[in-house]
């Protein structure tokens, strides 16, 4: 008969071999019966044999026996855990109901749209600038080349505070107070609300968002101005569309340019469209070569510098895009049409 | 301004389909809006600039073509039958201001038969849209319509006297014009007068005393050029906008009025007429051409490309300049008088552009030198706050920065408000001072459209005069919450919203933003419930308000729920410098926490309670939070009763059991003897 410190390791082994086995929790009840069973339980029987132990014996086989006991009990309640686990969490009844959303507000499409416009530009080293759209007839046309008592005006109808004072009918005068704190390289973008004079209809408001480019540096040209502008229209409405420079007058740039996109409604198909009138070519926005004048208004040499700007529409922009078809919408604020957006 | 293809063939030959046409003026900036057949002739609708009075006519837009497709254009002869009398034997003109009339050309043609025009004559005029009156009337259209140069034509024996005065009116005059209205002139507008009284406003309107009628027979022509200034103001006062006007205020050409007065005797000779010896040509300080400097260099440095000097010589020769070589690659242009546009040498460089084609410029990448970094990071920071609300569920809006300044009155928002002088109706008369009307507004609209709850905010400017002569726009931020919550689900009812809700989102900004020191105190205001409303502060310096909406604003705009709403001011909000963000060690010992349930008078309020919470000073006490307030019958009178969790962390060690019982008996004694808490 070998010594009870030696059943003890042979039991240690015994356990650990046949617990590597176990695969189901019935198993588990097995081993714990055979081990640890009131009556003729591995352990059980050994406790009995212990009984019968010397005290100096007792000593050591004591303790060994009680942590063989606590590992069996504890490695068979682990086991019986794992092995049991998935019939005692509560089932759920329906998984197809739906699940918990959560109600994100919606940002304004015209912001939306202002954002991406910004990020592309800022893509290309441009920064952001703003300024006051309360604005002086100075900063909102005499500077931009404006002469005092022209028609050139009549396409900018403004609505007026006082004698002096005027809510700004473009971004425009951003230019000016940028260029006159700021020496070239100057690559900015400036987005704002502008209003003018115009009796609400489909397509006009009073107010309205534009945003306006201006780079200047020594060495800029035209060509500069295609290509940025080419890039511009493409990350917006995407690589396949077309596009158009065409001539066109505006009193702040010379040589001034309106440029047109490919009718993404009708891809100019439709002789009746609404948004082309058939031409297949929506306008945009208008751009052009700053005029030496304007340079000179603000103190930089034209001979030294020169640069090139655009203006476009960003609610008509948006309403393109989105075939958004009356301008109104943006400021009724009603959330079914605010609410889309979120999705954008 | 409509062009016909038949009238346009009068100066140059053309045998191009009316499309290819379309796409030339397309392609030099002359914008095709619509494209008519009209009979034989194609009438094409253009858009015309402010800048270019010379478009304004056939011939003009001929000489645009011609330079784009290398043709010339046609010379014309306007043969006169003459009658032995020289004109100045019976008109005689006096230009008493030339500074508003340079130059004035006459011709009398006797012996008109006024009749119906001849067909071809009908024809032109109502290609272009013009309506055929008679023929004498007719030709001063056709040929305004053909050069661009505006003539009038007067019944001669109306005129009084032989003299022609070219003058200012005077205080008082007044006259009846062709379109059958009586005017009153004032003195800075310039007339065409007879002996006694005015017979037209000149540039802009005839008299109909003097106007032709069934039974004229002689008619003077007069072709003349008004200071564009000068016309543009009268006809603004008068609120006329005629085709000569349109033309006078762009600036007509000083040498087109000597060949349009030929040109419309010519045509009236056709109608029995003869026509005066010697046209009549006063022009008292004739206009010397503009030079200007070209150089090659510049066109290729503006356009970036290489342009052939001899295609710039070409185009800029085919629109009338004449250039002279100054040097290599360098010309001084000289400018035809009827191009106002051409004053510098960038105006040339758009020219040689628009007949070189934009789309035949090359595309480039804009070089950049240098980067800058954001100026500061205000833009940011709105984006930052947007996204807080929206992540607390509140909808973007944007409202008209106008107002009806009546509406707004019964806000009191306190603020002057600016009041536009032109504006387009009362109910957008003024710029708004508080941004709550335009969100009150919206909630309506939604609640009137299906909506059971609306939660929106809004970025933007408000208007006011700080003081005389001072004007401010400030950007504020407005938010609304009303009814119910979305977030209805199978699991559970949707709720309404309240004012907590409305705070939270302002705590979280505040938070979010990193502006530390958020406080509220009661405040009294027009916009609010009273007693339900707080000031928002960040440092101690009021940035905005918030509350409950006044229940008569909001029975005014028939609102039954309950309207919370608030209002910052922005400007004074980002100014503040936000705590800087600085890392925090993760804490590696377990923290524990305990609840205290006490009771205190009820005049107290959790700020109050919550100042004296803050200035506990124990040690590991890391954090706290309110988790209940009661007030009940269960409760002595005059008392309420906050729970509050207290948290408590040793950052080196677990902390025992005793410690934090010490620390809770320290917290209890210290308010009770600020607060005078009784233990439940
Ligand atoms: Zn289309």
């Amino acid at each position: 008969m070998s010594s009870l410190l030696e059943k003890i390791d042979h039991y240690r082994r015994l356990f650990a071999d046949q617990v590597a086995r176990v695969k189901e929790a019935r198993e588990v009840e097995e081993l714990r019966q055979a081990f640890l069973g009131r009556k003729k339980g591995h352990l059980t029987l050994l406790f009995e044999e212990f009984k019968t132990l010397g005290p100096e014996e007792k000593k050591s086989a004591g303790r060994q026996l009680n942590e063989l006991k606590s590992e069996i009990q504890n490695r068979l309640g682990e086991l019986e855990q794992k092995l049991q686990a998935p019939a005692r969490v509560k089932q759920l009844e329906d998984l197809t109901l739906p699940g918990r959303q959560l109600y994100w507000g919606a940002p304004h499409p015209i912001t939306l749209f202002q954002r991406e416009i910004e990020r592309i530009f800022i893509s290309m080293g441009f920064s952001v600038e703003e300024g006051p759209e309360i604005e002086t007839d100075y900063y909102n046309f005499e500077a931009l080349n404006f002469p005092p008592h022209h028609p050139a005006r009549d396409a900018w109808d403004t609505l007026y505070i006082n004698d002096k004072l005027l809510l700004r009918t473009h971004t425009s005068p951003v230019q000016i107070r940028v260029m006159e704190k700021k020496k070239p390289p100057i690559r900015i973008i400036i987005p704002g609300k502008v209003f003018r004079r115009e009796t609400p209809d489909p397509t006009h408001l009073p107010m309205f968002y534009q945003v306006e480019g201006l780079v200047v540096d020594r060495g800029i040209t035209f060509a500069h101005l295609k290509g940025t502008l080419e890039y511009f229209i493409k990350a917006l409405f995407g690589e396949k569309i077309k596009l158009r420079f065409r001539p066109s007058f505006f009193p702040f740039t010379e040589p001034s340019a309106e440029v047109d996109i490919e009718c993404i409604v009708c891809g100019g198909q439709d002789a009746a469209c609404r948004v082309c009138g058939g031409s297949g070519w929506k306008e945009i926005l208008g751009a052009g070569m700053v005029d030496p004048q304007v340079f000179k208004n603000v103190n930089i040499d034209p001979e030294v510098y020169s640069g090139w700007a655009f203006g476009l529409g960003i609610d008509r922009t948006a309403m393109f895009a989105f075939q958004i078809p009356e301008i109104r919408h943006f400021y009724e604020n009603d959330l079914r049409f605010l609410r889309q957006f979120n999705r954008r | 301004m409509k062009i016909s293809y038949a009238w346009l063939k009068e100066f140059v030959n053309l045998n191009l389909p009316p499309e290819e046409l379309a796409g030339c003026l397309n392609q030099i900036g002359l914008m095709v809006e619509s494209v008519t057949a009209a009979g034989e002739d194609t009438v094409f609708e253009i858009e015309t600039y402010a800048n270019r009075p010379d478009t304004l006519g056939h011939l003009g837009v001929a000489r645009e073509i011609a330079t784009l497709l290398d043709l010339s254009l046609k010379t014309r002869n306007w043969p006169l039958k003459e009658l032995p009398q020289s004109t100045s034997s019976l008109v005689d003109i006096n230009i008493l201001d030339p500074q508003l009339c340079p130059r004035y050309c006459g011709l009398v043609v006797k012996g008109v038969r006024v009749g119906p025009s001849p067909d071809w004559l009908k024809k032109r005029l109502e290609a272009v849209g013009l309506r055929p009156i008679n023929n004498v009337v007719d030709v001063s259209n056709y040929v305004c319509f053909s050069l661009g140069q505006p003539i009038h034509t007067f019944d001669l024996a109306k005129l009084k006297g032989s003299k022609i005065k070219i003058r200012k009116a005077r205080k008082g005059e007044t006259i009846r014009t062709l379109e059958g209205q009586r005017v009153e002139l004032e003195p800075d507008m310039l007339v065409i007068a007879d002996e006694t009284t005015p017979v037209a406003i000149a540039g802009v309107i005839g008299g109909e005393e003097s106007g032709i009628t069934e039974s004229t027979t002689d008619v003077f022509i007069e072709s003349a050029n008004f200071n564009p200034v000068s016309i543009r103001l009268t006809a603004k006062k008068l609120g006329l906008s005629t085709d000569a006007s349109y033309r006078f205020e762009r600036g007509a050409d000083p040498n087109a009025a000597p060949v349009a007065a030929v040109m419309a005797a010519s045509l009236l000779c056709e109608f029995g007429g003869r026509v005066s010896r010697g046209l009549l040509d006063v022009y008292p300080a004739p206009r010397k051409p503009r030079s200007i400097t070209l150089r090659l260099r510049r066109i290729n440095e503006l356009l970036g490309l290489e342009i052939e000097p001899e295609f710039v010589v070409k185009t800029l020769t085919g629109l009338g300049l004449k250039l002279k070589e100054q040097g290599p690659q360098v010309w001084t242009a000289e400018i035809p008088s009827f191009r106002v546009d051409l004053e510098r040498e960038a105006d040339l460089v758009e020219e040689v552009a628009r007949f070189y084609g934009y789309d035949r410029i090359p595309s480039a990448v804009t070089p950049v030198k240098s980067f800058e970094l954001p100026a500061d990071r205000r833009r940011d920071r709105v984006w930052r706050l947007k996204e807080v609300l929206f992540h607390h569920g509140f909808d973007e809006v944007i409202n008209f920065s106008f107002t009806d300044p009546e509406k707004e009155q019964s806000w009191q928002t306190g603020c002057q408000p600016i009041r536009l002088q032109n504006p387009i109706s009362a109910k957008l008369s003024a710029l708004r001072t508080s941004l709550l009307p335009g969100l009150v507004e919206n909630a309506v609209w939604n609640f009137n459209r299906e909506a059971e709850g609306v939660h929106i905010f809004e970025v933007g400017n408000i208007y006011y005069w700080e003081q005389e002569e001072t004007h401010r726009e400030n950007l504020n931020l407005g938010i609304l919450t009303t009814g119910l919550r979305s977030g209805r689900t199978w699991k559970e009812n949707e709720k309404e919203t309240d004012f907590y809700v409305l705070k939270g989102a302002v705590e979280d900004i505040c938070y979010y933003l990193g502006y530390d020191q958020l406080s509220f105190e009661p405040v009294e205001h027009p916009f609010f419930e009273p007693g339900q409303a707080l000031r928002i502060q960040v440092k101690n310096e009021p940035v905005g308000l918030l509350g409950l909406l006044n229940s008569n604003l909001a029975r005014s705009y028939d609102l039954e729920r309950p309207v919370y709403c608030a209002e910052i001011d922005l400007n004074e909000l980002l100014r503040k410098q936000p705590r800087a963000f600085s890392f925090q060690p993760v804490p590696r010992y377990p923290g524990t926490s305990r609840d205290l349930s006490f009771l205190v008078e009820d005049s107290l309020n959790y700020q109050q309670i919550q100042q004296q919470l803050q200035k506990l000073n124990i040690p590991y006490l890391e954090n706290f939070q309110i988790y209940d307030r009661f007030q009940g019958k269960s409760l002595p009178p005059g008392m309420v009763s906050f729970s509050v969790r207290f948290y408590f962390r040793h950052s080196a060690r677990t902390l025992q059991t005793e410690e934090v019982d010490r620390a809770m008996q320290e917290i209890t004694s210290q308010l009770k003897s600020t607060l005078k808490i009784r233990l439940r």
